[in-house]
């Protein structure tokens, strides 16, 4: 009983100090186990490069301040993107769901640090189709303005912040460990709809103007196109800022709500 | 043993919560629970399902917030106590993630702890060095719950909760869990768990509080609740000669109760062998009769 009573006397002789979470450390690990599931980065990595191949490789012909290649690799660096962002914090929601919250709850880390890191996660994720495609681009004969690259780049890898609330909306929407592969899911047919994979016109173009990709996209190409489509129509910058802004307004929402109601359970 | 001046691990007075169904009505789940637990202490909460076991158990560690009642953990708030580390838990529907193996797992708890340096401590008192490289969704059902009791020894919490621990193990899996707790708690570990299996509360708990519909309705001594539950059974193996197809042969069933009659033995009741019981001695390795094991089971309580 020694050990007991040495036990139970310690917590008021000697109060110990709150502990400081290692969240560099968690990180590393939580981004190990990101790159490790095969089928995800896929989706995020090997199929946008795949279509930059077969669409963009090669293709030499002029739009705006470059050429095709530039064109569609732009296009398919914001489909990884997305779908990296997508996918991280929709499994972070997913996570939280399914009860690693509840693990994650009995240590001393706040919930806003664990907004943080997977924040960071996502776009540390995203970075990697960008890099990668643009590489292969620069490699390969995408040819357009120095300064273009730049605003691009960045453009789509910033842009793709939004579609991590858009990955977090519908994972609490529809609850479930299925729930991330029904974000991702979306994100192919709204990547059609967005002008993302191929040149849309007339109706469909009318009907995809609307869609969250197109204004992302768009505005990632807006530094090489300025503005004009495949179609030969020309879209005002106002266009796209208009789509980004109405789309982040209605997925912040639907986060909101579906925050409210994962907690109105417990 | 504990000195006098020591703060109660758990402190509760006139908890209460209560939720709001799906039709707008209101479920008090716990009905206003009074409750001291001194450090040391290894206790059980024994209710059957719905009696508002886990919903104490959350308030205890600050998931859920009490709607009436004081509660105070080392004598602070349970979020605090739960962020000092002083108090840790294996839930019933804590999560793990299925792609990281069973030491990132507890690298990665370890990491939000500020505890990195007992990783390899608390594998092995859960018994999971070995398995250490495995997926956790390769894992048992067992050894998952092993891996969350691993979990909460992370912190080196004074206090460990546990709900419902053993759900959904086999008899197997079920012992070495304990074993492993039992080890543990040789270290002089304030444990207190819920349960709806009365053998590990018995097996286990120097003190069971009895609860049902959000009450309190016994909070004594484990040998206490026993006594209340009909004392103590004696099970004897009869000779292998007189054990028939269709029962025991009558003629020397007679013989025995002549023989116990004047011992006060009022009732000879013939069982056939408990499920557990068969189980554990098809699956425990050889079938030798005369294993101490199984010599236990021949003549001894059943409790």
């Amino acid at each position: 009983m020694t050990a007991s009573a040495l036990r139970a006397a310690r917590p008021a002789a000697d109060p110990r100090p709150v502990p400081r979470p290692a969240m560099l450390r968690y990180a590393r690990l939580d981004l190990r186990r990101q790159l490790r599931d095969r089928i995800g980065m896929f989706f995020i990595v090997g199929l946008p490069t795949f279509m930059y191949l077969v669409f963009g490789l090669g293709s030499q012909d002029p739009v705006g301040s470059g050429n095709v290649a530039m064109y569609v690799m732009i296009s398919m660096a914001c489909y990884g993107a997305v779908t990296a962002t997508t996918g991280v914090a929709g499994s972070a929601a997913t996570e939280q769901v399914m009860g690693w919250g509840r693990q994650l709850g009995l240590t001393p880390m706040r919930p806003l640090a664990f907004v943080a890191v997977k924040a960071a996660l996502a776009m540390v994720v995203a970075a990697l189709p960008v890099a990668l495609i643009f590489a292969i681009g620069a490699a390969t004969g995408a040819r357009g303005a120095w300064s273009d690259w730049l605003t691009s780049a960045a453009v789509v890898w910033a842009g793709s912040a939004l579609f991590a609330v858009y990955g977090l909306a519908v994972c609490l929407v529809f609850r479930g460990p299925n729930a991330p592969g029904i974000a991702s899911g979306m994100i192919v047919v709204m990547a059609f709809l967005g002008n993302v994979f191929t040149p849309m016109s007339g109706f469909m173009l009318d009907l995809g103007r609307l869609t969250p990709l197109y204004g992302y996209a768009a505005l990632a190409r807006f530094p090489l196109t300025d503005g004009w489509l495949p179609s030969g129509v020309r879209d005002p910058l106002w266009l796209p800022v208009a789509n980004v802004l109405a789309w982040t307004v209605i997925f912040a929402l639907l986060a909101l709500w579906g925050v409210r109601r994962s907690r109105a359970r417990t | 043993m504990t000195s006098p001046a020591a703060v109660p691990a758990i402190r509760a007075t006139g908890l209460r919560k209560q939720f709001r169904g799906s039709d707008q009505s209101t479920v008090v789940a716990v009905d206003g629970i009074d409750l001291v637990v001194q450090p040391g202490e290894i206790v059980a909460f024994l209710g059957p399902n719905g009696a508002g076991k886990t919903t104490t158990v959350d308030m205890m560690l600050g998931l859920t917030r009490p709607d009436a009642g004081r509660l105070e953990v080392y004598g602070t708030s349970p979020g605090e106590a739960v962020r000092r580390g002083l108090v840790s838990a294996v839930m019933q529907t804590g999560g793990l993630l299925n792609d990281f193996t069973v030491e990132e797992t507890a690298r990665a708890i370890a990491a939000l702890h500020g505890r990195t340096d007992r990783v390899e401590v608390v594998l092995e008192r859960a018994r999971l060095t070995d398995l250490a490289r495995r997926r956790v969704e390769a894992c048992s059902g067992g050894e998952q719950q092993r891996l969350k009791f691993a979990l909460a020894l992370l912190p080196d919490p004074d206090l460990v909760i546990l709900d419902e621990p053993t759900t959904g193990m086999d008899v197997g899996a079920r012992q070495e869990f304990w074993q492993a707790m039992r080890a543990d708690a040789a270290h002089g570990r304030t444990i207190v768990f819920a349960t709806h299996y009365l053998a590990e509360a018995d097996e286990f708990a120097e003190r069971t509080v009895l609860m049902n519909r959000g009450r309190i309705v016994h909070d004594a001594a484990t040998t206490d609740v026993r006594a209340a539950y009909g004392g103590r059974t004696v099970t004897l193996r009869p000779p292998p000669a007189v054990e028939r197809a269709d029962g025991i042969d009558p003629a020397w069933l007679a013989q025995v109760r002549r023989v116990l009659e004047p011992l006060g033995v009022t009732d000879v009741e013939v069982s056939a062998p408990s499920l557990e019981a068969a189980f554990l001695a098809l699956t425990s390795g050889a079938g030798h009769p005369d294993r101490p094991g199984h010599r236990d089971h021949l003549v001894g309580a059943t409790r």
